[in-house]
């Protein structure tokens, strides 16, 4: 994210401006000037302070484009499935969307399951019209040598196809009751969600805090502007971009590619 | 246990609504009537018709305990046999819900022998 590069220089200019004015502390001292010693702590401590605001504000940004990123990649994901969700909608929207789309698809599935169990029951209806024709083969076994022992055949065969038929119904019990994932599932996300919305939400107070704070102590208006601002603008991350038919954003992998390419990459 | 026993199914996810109604029509009980939280499905149990509540404890608007304590406090209400089905596992939970008088606790995610069970379980004790 874009604190990494930044944090780095805040860091590395502290440590250059820490040896600079050390040394001429050490200097100040030795030659007796303590007014001027005094001054110079002073002003470290005050860009210590500065350069460890600077951080926070960089660690606070980081960490609000890596939801928005997160956001942005859950939809991603679900845009490869036959529906595609509208792109521009936030993190909780979407895991919202995946809990309707759970639920929809657990209610296809007990729909199937509903039909397969009303052909179990035609399957036993037609075994009990199977017992009534076998046992006129019973009679008949009497009359006719040939027949001899095929009804106590059949009567078992029937007997096995009714267990097969109860188990059948069991099955598909189960995969009715496995739905129940759905609501599991649902109930977890239905706590990301909450939680995502509140970090988010103290996120960006943080930040707003941190702009307020840096206006009031006039922090950052030398720093900021010879090191980075004006060119950081049109660079700042934003996270993987939502809006994809803009002309200025890539609209895949494959332009990310050939830009780089024609950049010499 | 009869079977045309009014049931009532309380649950913020319809998944886990026909799940239950599914299952209760394998044991032959098909008077079954639908809420998505308790904020809804008290004006159905004040309508006085019915005999026999199943709910769940995370819902929103008004919650399976808060229900539950509803129901009997309402003297009208107060006999009705009330089964939790929810995926509310912490001991302490359990032990407020039997302090509210509930009359079995099914926790997510459950089997259909598990179920069929608590259920046959409760209309033995009501005798």
């Amino acid at each position: 994210m874009v604190s990494g590069p930044d944090a780095r220089n805040g860091l590395s200019r502290f440590e250059e401006e820490l040896q600079q004015h050390a040394e001429s502390l050490v200097t100040a001292i030795k030659s007796g000037n303590l007014a001027e010693a005094m001054d110079l702590i002073h002003l470290l401590h005050e860009f210590r302070h500065k350069t460890f605001f600077t951080e926070v504000g960089h660690l606070t940004r980081g960490l609000h484009e890596a939801i928005k990123a997160f956001s942005a990649e859950m939809g991603g994901a679900l845009e490869g499935g036959q529906e595609s969700i509208p792109s521009d909608v936030d993190a909780a929207e979407r895991l919202n969307y995946v809990i309707d789309l759970s639920e929809k698809t657990a209610h296809e599935t007990m729909d199937r399951v509903d039909n397969a169990l009303s052909l179990v029951d035609q399957l036993d209806a037609q075994s009990a019209r199977f017992k009534d024709l076998l046992s006129l083969v019973g009679q008949l076994e009497a009359e006719h040598e040939g027949l001899r022992g095929v009804y106590d055949r059949t009567c078992a065969l029937k007997e096995e196809s009714e267990k097969t038929i109860d188990s059948l119904r069991t099955q598909l019990t189960d995969i009715v009751v496995s739905q129940s994932y759905q609501d599991i599932s649902g109930q977890l996300i239905r706590r990301v969600i909450t939680l995502v919305s509140n970090v988010e939400t103290h996120l960006i107070s943080l930040m707003d805090m941190a702009a307020k704070v840096q206006r009031l102590s006039g922090i950052s208006t030398d720093t900021e502007k010879s090191g980075q601002s004006g060119k950081s603008d049109p660079i700042q991350a934003e996270g993987p971009q939502i809006r994809k038919e803009s002309a200025d954003i890539v609209s895949g992998q494959d332009e990310v590619d050939d830009l780089l390419s024609s950049l010499g990459f | 246990m009869r079977k045309d026993i009014k049931i009532l199914v309380v649950d913020d996810f319809s998944t886990m609504r026909r799940i239950i109604k599914n299952l209760l029509r394998d044991l032959g009980l098909t008077n079954v009537e639908e809420a998505d939280d308790g904020q809804t499905a008290l004006p159905i149990l004040k309508r006085g018709d019915i005999e026999f509540l199943i709910t769940d404890w995370n819902m929103p608007g008004m919650t399976g305990i808060e229900l539950l304590k509803a129901v009997r406090e309402d003297p009208a209400l107060a006999q009705i046999p009330v089964l939790m089905v929810t995926a509310e596992a912490k001991k302490e939970q359990i032990i407020a819900a039997a302090q509210a008088g509930v009359n079995g606790y099914v926790v997510k995610p459950f089997t259909a022998a598990v179920l069929k069970e608590k259920i046959d379980k409760i209309f033995e004790r009501l005798g």
